[in-house]
């Protein structure tokens, strides 16, 4: 007899059995048709999936991260300018260098749209736009822009949806495979199912409030403590503070983000407690000016 | 005397693994890349795997340098490492899953590749060139080091 069935069948009970020993906040899901029923019937318990397989290690993250910059490559066209992009990964590694995951390679970009925006992706894929870029004055608002960005990497944000998408994912396979021994490309089918979703959350919902507000704290301390003047972030958020609802430019950054006046709020005591730091206006204008582009006045 | 002598054996060998544990470390990581400097940037030396012990040389800055089983030394971010032995093995993911996936050698090297990210962007009729030329505009630890210094920065680990 092959046991191998019966095993995949088994772990997939373990999967659902999970939540009711220690499965608190486990995530409920729903196994489509049939082979859902039967296997809650045979468990006996709410369809949940254990913490333990929860996990998402750094090579699964990179490889989402390239998925879902493939997704925004889709929605904007990347400017391939490589003395811009070197410039904009010079100062993102230099910041990135303090955060709490150092490690990670940073990859950073810059899209080619009006709109004024930044994009963190998972595994350190970082996005700027031009729009964004144009906003900006001097090197210490680019660099507070990305340490924001390297913030939400840092500090893992987003990836809560990504460990949910995961776990159903792996007890699909385990039922796929339990009953009807098809052969799936397990990681690939990750891909697929989570790329999109960050993608979404990414471009069109944001992180949440506390996210953005850890990823502000987090930002100005890692752009303080290399050198740079902290207030650069909060010099965006002003620039940005002043522009209308109704540009259109403006439209996506500010559905995306929390108030900017309560942003402001909130960053402008953590600026004043840090004061000094070098702004380097010349090599941001030139690098701009190298790329087409021209900085802010 | 075989008497006398075991209490003094105990505490040397005891001694010896305390001694030992202090300067091992062991990846908790399914891989950890070595790296010829501290920071993300510098060149990969050697890669260790989840499970692997490590002999730490130095620390500095939140960075450990290490002598690989290879006889590499590098740098690798504390948070890799365990001070106690780890078990080694890939990811549950790839561990668990059937198929293609099952292989954890194949799996991580298709990983590495992009492989799977690109079946995805195949799929969905994405240009996957987008990533490739973002993962080509890189800079060497070299020009990390004239911008940061040329821009009065401070580098990892420089004194505050």
């Amino acid at each position: 007899m092959n046991a191998l069935p019966a095993l995949l069948l088994l772990f997939a009970v373990a999967l659902l059995a999970g939540c009711q020993s220690g499965g608190a906040g486990g995530l409920m899901i729903s196994l489509p048709g049939p082979a859902g029923q039967a296997l809650r019937a045979a468990a006996g318990v709410a369809p949940a999936v254990p913490g333990a397989f929860s996990d998402i290690d750094e090579p699964e993250e990179i490889e989402l991260g390239r998925a879902v910059s493939a997704n925004l490559g889709s929605r904007y066209p990347l400017l391939r300018d490589r003395a811009l992009t070197r410039y904009v990964t010079l100062v993102g590694n230099v910041v990135a260098a303090e955060s709490e995951r150092p490690d990670v390679r940073y990859r950073f970009a810059v899209l080619d749209t009006p709109e004024v925006n930044a994009f963190a992706a998972p595994g350190g894929f970082i996005f700027v736009t031009r729009g964004a870029l144009a906003a900006m004055r001097d090197e210490a608002t680019l660099a507070g822009v990305l340490a924001h960005e390297v913030a939400h990497v840092a500090l893992r944000h987003g990836i809560d949806d990504v460990k949910a998408a995961k776990r159903k994912h792996l007890a699909v396979v385990a039922v796929q495979q339990g009953l009807a021994q098809t052969r799936v490309r397990a990681f690939s089918n990750l891909i697929a199912s989570a790329a999109d979703v960050v993608a979404d959350q990414v471009v069109l919902k944001g992180f949440s409030r506390a996210d953005e507000s850890a990823a502000d704290r987090a930002g100005i301390a890692y752009a303080g403590r290399v050198g740079y003047d902290p207030a650069g972030l909060r010099d965006f958020l002003r620039t940005l503070g002043g522009r209308s609802a109704q540009d259109a430019s403006m439209t996506r950054f500010f559905a995306t983000h929390p108030p900017t006046g309560d942003r402001l709020s909130e960053v402008t005591p953590l600026v004043q407690a840090q004061a000094g730091g070098v702004r380097n206006p010349e090599r941001f204008a030139a690098a701009l000016r190298g790329g087409g582009q021209r900085p802010a006045r | 005397m075989t008497r006398r002598l075991f209490p003094l054996v105990a505490l040397l060998v005891l001694a010896a693994s305390v001694a030992g544990a202090q300067t091992s470390r062991w990846v908790e990581r399914t891989k950890a890349d070595v790296r010829a400097g501290r920071g993300s940037y510098f060149d990969v030396v050697d890669t260790v795997l989840k499970g692997e012990q490590v002999e730490i040389v130095r620390s500095e800055a939140r960075w450990l340098s290490v002598r690989t089983p290879r006889a590499k030394v590098g740098w690798v971010f504390e948070a890799a490492l365990a001070t106690q032995p780890v078990s080694g093995g890939t990811s549950d993911f790839l561990k668990l899953a059937p198929g293609d996936a099952s292989t954890s050698a194949t799996a991580a090297s298709a990983g590495a590749k992009g492989l799977y990210a690109e079946d995805y962007a195949r799929a969905k009729g994405f240009d996957y060139s987008v990533v490739s030329w973002i993962e080509e505009t890189q800079v060497t630890a070299a020009e990390m080091e004239r911008f940061i210094s040329a821009g009065r920065l401070r580098g990892a680990g420089d004194p505050r």
